[in-house]
């Protein structure tokens, strides 16, 4: 935690980066994110096993960029989204500072994209085993059942977009959700129109979504929501052999088309 | 509050037959914003579209539905009389009540319930459409022309002779192609090169043509009317203003046992080489893989006996940059060789050779000055068998088509040995005889009634040596299948025609698409037989599909009035129906984030980066712009645009989903 601390002070003093987006102490028990911008602030950082969050979601909030030169404390999922961000051309190569904490504490700094290319290369990028046994279940059930089970896991939803919010690859100025000509996803919150945006919001993250799990941790209503993204990440990886968020410069799977595509999902 | 105007068309009775047309005219009549509704025999025809017209004026329309045929048969035509009574023709759209519903079902009052739908739908599109100008995009007339074959040549001249500037690229030392090679050709056995070396040296000649010899084309930017390619020009280790052709360097070359590649290796060449003698252009080029000089540092004789003082050891490839707003492809085909049939000896017998090969013995410039002499021991064959659809037609070796000119040069190869080696037998082994063609058929009883060569209908199934004889097993299967066995001199394969080696490779660099045998895909099969999916990139001649020298050269030709065409105006004017990525005032500036997913899916390349920037010159935003002159309005950026940043003039979301709510909304 020390040498966190040093490490970002010493950022801050030389002017290396303006802010750093790392962990800090909530008001109740909670973990919550702090945007160090003075030395004073800095001295706020945690890192403890309760810090597992992504953080890469405020490097392209409006508020946080405007802050300056960014540094951000990275776990493996952040690593991946701002692979994925990158090759979005959201995030270029050199512009944000990129922190990461071994599992004996120490720090290792990533100067450039490259070198978080390899190191997610043995990273465990892996979904939970609890999420896969999850997973295993719905794909067991019949299309029918797992039509109503969707359909009443989102009845519940209030459409807060809360999982928009914390989504790191839900970074568009205006969401389809907001788009009023023509009204794509109805405003109300009624069975319908939470399909709408529920369906819509995991074909836009189909073959993006590196399975960070901050949707389904920010839904207010425990809608498992994460694993419809998930479930879509082995087909597009054993259909096109891609996965989200390992290279900063990849082409997206379902923008590019090769001749040898599999087009054993054309029904 | 719209001013709209119906009119229903009774199609003659293709529609009446089953819509009630007036009954679809009254019901439009009382929708929101129809003004006036009419229903008439032919709204095509003149008196229709003077009714149109008269309407326009006279009801103070501000839109038009016409419920009649596809708008692929009429929407100009109604487009255009909107226009001419002042309105503006995208304003004008089109209900298919004949395809899609008068001559799909039968007469019921559901059937005209279908046409008051489909009439209420486009109703419903046209209050949300907007006027739309066409776009101008300027012309570049220049053509650039890949491949300088036969249908190249055509092309070229036809454009050169309208009057614009053509540049020629030619990827081997020599234009001329594969009829270059040829001896005599069907149907007519007229000498390939005395047809076909006045047309060359017309290129050579030609004021407003740019000969590129040993060139390829490495890279194409830019869309229809606006091509920005790179050539690149190999180096000939030589100064072509230097020299003149007097050839001694290639005499005193002691590099001579090359195979030559003009004779498919029947014969030998130097390293510095003109490919023949009536090459355009007649000026050798130094092959530095069997150079001594490139190969061991030291020789240079060519260069000591040069008069001129023209060769260039250390000469570098030179980059072109050409600016061309059309681009004919004409980069031909290949055959297959005979090494690529295992149960035809794997290439391994001399004297089984292919089409090619047999067309260089005929020639009279050939290895054997036109005798026909087998390669082994330059006897002279007195059985020979030529074996029609090798590798074509077989699915088993992935050729499932016919390569076309087979049968015809196998009757003339015939007909060639018959002519010159008199006490001679010919057979041909073929599958059937494809012989359409004016004067085709003639031709080939020709060969069969007066030059006697025997026709054996069936498949050769292997050919192996034994005592110098060329064994040759296969099946007469007009005589119920019985087996055939022929002691052959020598074997002729009539190999497959197939797509050119790196086809496929050209085709991504200019960005037209092929078909699974990778070659070059024309637009339409019957109706747009030389435009490719990409517009101002034009097809001639073989690399589309095996074809033989009068199409080629009448594809060409069609190439070169679609060209001549397209820079007959100096702007070209193009329908607006293009995609859009809005704009809005600073400091948002679009909703477009800038992701460029849409600059990956697009197939045209029409999606370009546009760098905003603050007062300070700073880039603050890097958005997708679209290209009005790629741009081919598929749609398939708006399909995937997950902002809704992009949209499509004339089939925007917004009308789509207002066409679908008309219906849902019933
Ligand atoms: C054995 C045989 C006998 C035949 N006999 C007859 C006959 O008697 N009568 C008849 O009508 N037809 C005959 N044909 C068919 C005839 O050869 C073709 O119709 C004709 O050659 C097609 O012309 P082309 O210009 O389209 O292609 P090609 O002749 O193949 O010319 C293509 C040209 O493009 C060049 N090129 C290729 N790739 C590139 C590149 N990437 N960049 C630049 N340049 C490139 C090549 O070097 C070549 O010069 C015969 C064919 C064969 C194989
Ligand atoms: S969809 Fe959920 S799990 Fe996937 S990247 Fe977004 S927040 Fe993370
Ligand atoms: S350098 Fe020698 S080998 Fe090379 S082309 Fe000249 S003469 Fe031939
Ligand atoms: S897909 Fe949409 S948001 Fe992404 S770059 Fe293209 S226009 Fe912009």
């Amino acid at each position: 935690m020390n040498e966190l601390i040093n490490k970002v002070t010493k950022l801050l003093n030389d002017k290396t980066i303006d802010a750093f987006i790392g962990y800090g102490q909530g008001s109740t028990d909670r973990v919550r994110a702090i945007f160090a911008r003075t030395v004073e602030q800095a001295s706020k950082l945690i890192y403890t096993p309760a810090c597992t969050f992504n953080l890469s979601g405020y490097l392209l909030k409006h508020e946080v960029k405007h802050l300056g030169k960014l540094g951000i404390l990275a776990n493996v999922a952040a690593l991946r989204s701002i692979m994925q961000l990158a090759s979005e051309f959201q995030i270029k190569d050199g512009e944000v500072y990129i922190l990461f904490v071994n599992d004996d504490a120490s720090l290792t700094e990533f100067s450039d994209f490259q070198s978080i290319e390899a190191f997610l290369e043995k990273a465990n990028i892996d979904i939970t085993p609890d999420e896969k046994a999850r997973i295993e279940k719905i794909e067991a059930m019949s299309v029918s059942e797992r039509w109503e089970f969707w359909n009443k896991e989102f009845e519940k939803c209030i459409k807060c977009y809360a999982c928009r919010a914390a989504c790191p690859m839900c970074y568009c100025h205006r969401c389809t959700t907001d788009v009023n000509q023509p009204q794509w996803i109805p405003v109300a919150s009624h069975e319908r129109g939470n399909l709408d945006y529920h369906l819509m919001r995991a074909m836009h993250l189909a073959g993006r979504c590196i399975n960070c799990g901050e949707c389904a941790n920010a839904c207010p209503m425990d809608i498992p929501l994460n694993l419809l993204t998930y479930q879509l990440i082995d087909p597009i990886k054993t259909g096109f052999g891609a996965t989200a968020g390992m290279k900063a410069d990849a082409v997206y799977a379902l923008s590019t088309f090769k001749p040898d595509d599999k087009e054993n999902f054309i029904i | 509050m719209s001013r709209i105007g119906v009119f229903v068309c009774h199609c003659g009775e293709n529609i009446s037959a089953t819509v009630n047309c007036e009954k679809v005219a009254q019901i439009s009549k009382e929708l929101k914003g129809v003004e006036f509704s009419t229903d008439y025999k032919y709204m095509c025809s003149d008196p229709g579209q003077t009714m149109l017209k008269e309407a326009i004026k006279e009801h103070k329309l501000d839109g038009v539905v016409v419920a009649a045929c596809s708008p692929r048969m009429h929407e100009p035509t109604f487009r255009k009389a909107c226009s001419e009574a002042g309105l503006n023709p995208y304003l004008c759209e089109m209900s298919n009540i004949r395809e899609h519903c008068s001559w799909v079902h039968p007469k019921d009052d559901l059937t005209t319930e279908k046409a008051e739908d489909l009439v209420r739908v486009m109703v419903e599109k046209v209050k949300k459409n907007k006027a739309l100008n066409s776009i101008k995009v300027p012309v570049t007339k220049t053509a650039l022309v890949i491949g300088g074959g036969v249908a190249g040549i055509q092309a070229a001249l036809d454009i050169a002779n309208c009057g614009h500037k053509v540049v020629m690229v030619e990827k081997q030392p020599s234009i001329g192609g594969h009829m270059s090679q040829l001896s005599e050709t069907f149907p007519t056995l007229d000498c390939s090169q005395c047809i076909l070396t006045p047309r060359m040296v017309e290129i050579a000649q030609h004021p407003n043509i740019t000969l590129y010899t040993y060139a390829e084309v490495e890279k194409v930017d830019g869309f229809i009317g606006n091509f920005k390619i790179t050539v690149r020009k190999k180096s000939k280790s030589l100064d072509e203003h230097l020299c003149t052709g007097c050839g001694l360097c290639t005499t005193k070359c002691p590099q001579k046992k090359i195979p030559n590649e003009f004779e498919r290796g029947l014969g030998f060449r130097p390293a510095i080489y003109v490919p023949f003698p009536q090459a355009v252009p007649n000026k050798p080029v130094i092959d530095r893989e069997n150079c001594t000089y490139y190969i061991k540092g030291k020789c240079k004789v060519c260069e000591i006996v040069c008069p001129t003082k023209a060769i260039r050891f250390d000469q570098e490839d030179e980059l072109v940059e050409i600016e061309a707003g059309a681009i004919v492809l004409a980069t031909g085909f290949d055959v297959l060789k005979s090494d690529f049939f295992p149960e035809y000896g794997y290439g391994k017998y001399k004297d089984v050779i292919d089409g090619l090969q047999f067309e260089r013995l005929a020639s009279a410039s050939g290895p054997t000055m036109g005798e026909i002499r087998r390669p082994s021991d330059g006897q002279i064959p007195k059985k020979i068998v030529f074996v029609a659809c090798a590798g074509s037609r077989d699915p088993a070796k992935g050729i499932e088509y016919c390569s076309k000119i087979c049968c015809m040069y196998t009757a003339k190869h015939a007909m060639l040995y018959k002519h010159k080696v008199h006490d001679g037998t010919p057979y041909v082994f073929y599958m059937d005889i494809r012989a359409g063609g004016k004067m085709y058929e003639e031709f080939v009883r020709r060969a069969i009634v007066e030059d006697e060569t025997q026709y054996i209908r069936g498949r050769v199934s292997t050919i192996y040596e034994k005592n110098g004889k060329l064994i040759v097993k296969g099946a007469d299967t007009l005589m119920g299948a019985e087996p055939v066995e022929i002691e052959a001199d020598m074997v002729v394969l009539a190999t497959a025609g197939v797509a050119n080696h790196g086809a496929e490779a050209l085709a991504q660099t200019v960005h037209v698409s092929y078909d699974a045998y990778k070659f070059f895909a024309e637009a339409h099969p019957k109706l747009k037989p030389v435009e490719t999916n990409t517009a101002g990139i034009f097809l001639a001649g073989a690399c589309q599909a095996p074809k033989d020298i009068p199409e080629s050269v009448a594809a060409a030709s069609g190439a070169a009035v679609k060209v001549a065409a397209l820079f007959s105006n100096d702007e070209l004017t193009r329908e607006p129906l293009i995609a859009v990525v809005n704009r809005q005032a600073p400091p948002v500036f679009s909703s477009c984030v800038g992701c460029f997913l849409c600059q990956s899916v697009c197939p045209y390349q029409a999606i370009e980066r546009e760098e905003i920037k603050n007062r300070n010159g700073e880039v603050i935003k890097t958005l997708a712009k679209v290209n009005e002159g790629l741009c081919q309005g598929c749609g398939t950026c708006v399909a995937l645009c997950r902002t809704k940043a992009i949209d499509i003039h004339g089939y925007s979301n917004q009308q789509v989903y207002t066409e679908v709510m008309a219906l849902l909304n019933d």
